[in-house]
């Protein structure tokens, strides 16, 4: 009864996944059917008892989130890293390569006109999920590290000249880093970082000054993955436009978590992973506004991004076919309309308020721990976090905590530098841990980890 | 005694005759260019047979020893310490009593002092910081040292380091990273770039194998000298002999560079001496993998000093020495690999 318990904690909303698990108890079954029957009963008449909520419900969806690693349930909260897909995705795909898989865009037959209209039609999904006027405004990439190098290359080696400026944050992942870094070696322009304030954002005051006439891109992400914080892009856009620079927009933790509106934010350049919201990996997009695509050089060369071929030169294809050289990862482009397909029959704006309330439980239930440190702002009637904690507990190494929480209690966090060292240099650690929620988690979730977490933190401080 | 292993392993073999294999097979070849060893051929039949554990797996004969796959090192190839330590954790069953006994470990290695966290100590590929400092004792036995900000981390460096210090340099390099399947702790088990432990093994074997070819070359670095033993620690990389790249193209230019000059300005500024020679002398040195790894890629890697000061009054030699090192620490984060000091007072000339 106790383990059961242990592993149930809330048993009464818990009667599809308490069926999966329960299986794996079958010397219990009998004892606990009795109250499963019950509960089962609750569970059907939801009006009466409380509504399941919409992680519950989502669960279903995915067959991977029913499963025990190291003896325990397991317990995703590493969904920044990736996310988890649903059996529609996972199906879109599959039903692709078993019925209509053939190569886009030159053939005439039957399978590959059927593919070539699926995949076309993904990008028109992937438009209208960002609210892009137009699905040429859709660049099909590998993920959102290669649309920002290809920003980077294509549009940043013809526009930067010694003596501009790219502003950056100090916060940027990786990706919004080093590309921008190359470019700016061969190109001699500048990089500027823009720094944290005392509530551990971005400080806005400063970015706004920095931008002057020098600049020539302002590269910030929209959600940070380790503090949680948003940017106003909106606002940033505008100072931007102002003295005639660009903006690039690092989508990554926003458009799986948020409504994302190209048009209203008014970006130049906006990128997102579909590994970070319930597609497969290999793909991601660049969405661009189209006179810039239409001005950009290729970045890669080869098939599909040219018009005519001769020996001593080529004429290229309008965008986006000019940014996707080869055959693209046609399954996974499907794959992502149906991922966005799926968001939004949720709709956005109900995932957005669920992750709203489920990131100040994580934080207020983390802060109550002793010694952890979170990172980022507080949460306030000002400032809503995303629904990730990047903390550090005091005396204890992340790598530590997470390979105890994994090993022991069956929790994935992760643990590390999460792709921004800069960040952590100018926190002033070396690593951190971060717990990352995602719309398929409860909150029955979040007090798992917290007690994982603090029976971790116990067993750690019996060997001081 | 030996108990099954408690993750995940479903299948077991007996081998009745030991099997030398190639150990620069596969996985992890202590070092790119090491010299390999010849394999006795007499040595290779083997007879295998599979068998299912049932929990408990009855007494063998001594030759022999229980593994949880069929291509294992054998038990017996290992250190006499590292056996024990593994047939401890083999004892232990529990993954939570295995972690308490890593702790145990970890918190009784001896610290590493701050001044060999460098550079050249750090193991590659671990998400936490490991430093693992190498030096011959008397009879030529590799002995170590390491550190850890994470003491899990700790704890494996912990383990090898009881198991590995103090013997000789051909028995470290024959212990392959295959016990750590025996050890039951599945953190170290995956052959990915950030396995830290892995690649802590790697750099225990290449520094005692850089210890020993440095030896046979018989330079001045190698004794246990009290000076040059500094010196040793900043120089622990694969000598020039052993490396077949290409050497970089270092010019022998005498005056000084940027560092030289840093340097210099240093040296005067904080101990005021009365004479002061900085010789770079790093293109000696063009060829190993020190100098192509230089942060600063200057090429600015080894520097001859000649300090006389009244600053090293009533001190020792080594205290000296540390004095003219701690006014260069930038230096030495930066990518200076070593300086050769001789330090005197104004008497002393």
């Amino acid at each position: 009864m106790e383990g059961v318990a242990m592993k149930l904690p809330s048993f009464k909303s818990l009667a599809p996944a308490a069926i999966s698990v329960a299986s794996t108890f079958s010397t219990r079954r009998s004892f606990s059917f009795a109250r499963r029957s019950s509960s089962l009963s609750a569970a059907t008449i939801t009006a009466d008892s409380e509504p399941a909520s919409l992680g519950h419900r989502a669960r279903k969806d995915f067959r991977i989130l029913h499963q025990e690693v190291n003896g325990s349930k397991l317990v995703y909260l590493d969904s920044a890293a990736t996310s988890q897909k649903p059996a529609a995705v996972l199906e879109a795909l599959q039903n692709y390569y078993e019925f209509y898989n053939s190569n886009v865009h030159r053939g005439i037959h039957y399978l590959s006109a059927k593919a070539t209209d699926e995949f076309e039609l993904a990008r028109k999904k992937v438009a209208r999920f960002i609210n892009a006027s137009d699905s040429r405004e859709i660049v099909f990439t590998r993920n959102a590290t290669e649309a920002i190098n290809l920003v980077a290359y294509s549009w940043g080696l013809s526009n930067l000249k010694p003596g501009d400026e790219v502003i950056l944050t100090v916060a940027e992942h990786h990706s919004c880093i080093v590309p921008w870094q190359i470019v700016s070696q061969k190109t001699g322009a500048v990089l500027k970082f823009v720094t944290l304030n005392e509530d551990e954002v971005p400080d806005i005051d400063m970015l706004r000054e920095m931008i002057s006439e020098k600049t020539k891109l302002v590269a910030v992400h929209h959600v940070s993955n380790v503090l949680a914080s948003s940017l106003p892009i909106e606002e940033i856009v505008v100072w931007a436009h102002d003295v005639g620079a660009k903006v690039l927009v690092d989508a990554c933790q926003s458009v799986p978590h948020m409504v994302v509106d190209v048009q209203k934010l008014n970006a130049d350049f906006l990128v997102a992973s579909s590994h970070k919201m319930c597609g497969p990996t290999g793909i991601g997009f660049l969405y661009g506004k189209s006179d810039l695509l239409l001005a950009m050089p290729p970045f890669l060369g080869g098939g599909e991004m040219i018009s005519d071929v001769f020996l001593d030169h080529s004429t290229y294809a309008e965008p986006p076919s000019r940014f996707e050289a080869g055959t693209p990862a046609i399954g996974e482009a499907i794959a992502l309309g149906a991922a966005c397909d799926y968001l939004s029959d949720i709709g956005m704006p109900k995932i957005h308020e669920y992750e709203v309330e489920l990131a100040k439980y994580l934080y207020e239930k983390l802060a109550s721990v002793p010694d952890v440190r979170i990172y980022g702002p507080r949460p306030s009637e000002s400032v809503q976090r995303a629904a990730l904690c990047s903390f550090n507990v005091e005396g204890l190494h992340p790598t530590d905590l997470a390979t105890f929480l994994d090993q022991q209690h069956g929790v994935a966090i992760r643990s590390g530098h999460h792709c921004a060292q800069p960040l952590h240099r100018y926190l002033g650690v070396n690593a951190s841990a971060r717990a990352s929620l995602y719309f398929y988690n409860t909150k029955e979730d979040v007090d798992s980890f917290i007690v994982a977490l603090a029976d971790t933190v116990s067993f750690f401080n019996s060997f001081k | 005694m030996a108990a099954s292993i408690s993750s995940s392993c479903c299948v077991s073999s007996l081998r009745l005759i030991p099997f030398k294999r190639t150990f620069f097979s596969s996985v992890n070849p202590p070092s790119k260019n090491l010299i390999l060893r010849p394999i006795p051929s007499f040595l290779r039949t083997i007879v295998t047979f599979q068998k299912i554990p049932t929990g408990i797996v009855s007494p063998l004969p001594a030759s022999s020893s229980p593994s949880s796959s069929v291509d294992l090192q054998p038990i017996e190839e290992l250190p006499p310490k590292l056996q024990e330590i593994v047939k401890l954790f083999q004892s232990v069953q529990e993954p939570k009593a295995k972690y308490e006994q890593l702790l145990f470990y970890g918190k009784n290695l001896k610290p590493l002092d701050s001044r060999f966290k460098t550079r050249e100590n750090k193991v590659e590929g671990c998400v936490s910081q490991v430093w693992v400092r190498a030096f011959f004792d008397e009879e030529r036995n590799v002995v170590y040292e390491a550190d850890s900000d994470s003491v899990l981390t700790k704890g494996l460096a912990a383990l090898l380091v009881n198991g590995l210090s103090g013997r000789p340099v051909t028995e470290i390099l024959r212990v392959t990273p295959d016990f750590a399947v025996l050890l039951g702790l599945q953190q170290s088990l995956t052959p990915s770039r950030n396995n830290g432990f892995l690649n802590m093994l790697k750099l225990m074997q290449k520094k005692a194998l850089s210890l020993e070819v440095k030896a046979e070359e018989g330079t001045s670095e190698s004794t246990t000298d009290e000076a040059s033993v500094v010196e040793v620690d900043l120089e622990s990389k694969p000598p020039s002999v052993v490396e077949v790249e290409e050497s970089e193209s270092v010019s022998n230019v005498v005056a000084l560079g940027s560092r030289g000059m840093r340097i210099r300005e240093k040296l005067e500024k904080e101990l005021n001496p009365v004479e002061l020679e900085v010789e770079d002398v790093s293109y000696q040195h063009a060829g190993h993998a020190a100098v192509r790894g230089s942060a600063g890629a200057d090429g600015e890697t080894h520097f001859n000093l000649r300090v006389v000061s009244d600053a090293f009054q009533g001190k020792s030699l080594v205290k000296r020495h540390r004095m003219v090192y701690d006014l260069l620490q930038e230096e030495l984060q930066s990518g200076l690999h070593a300086l050769s000091i001789v330090a005197k007072t104004p008497a002393e000339v």
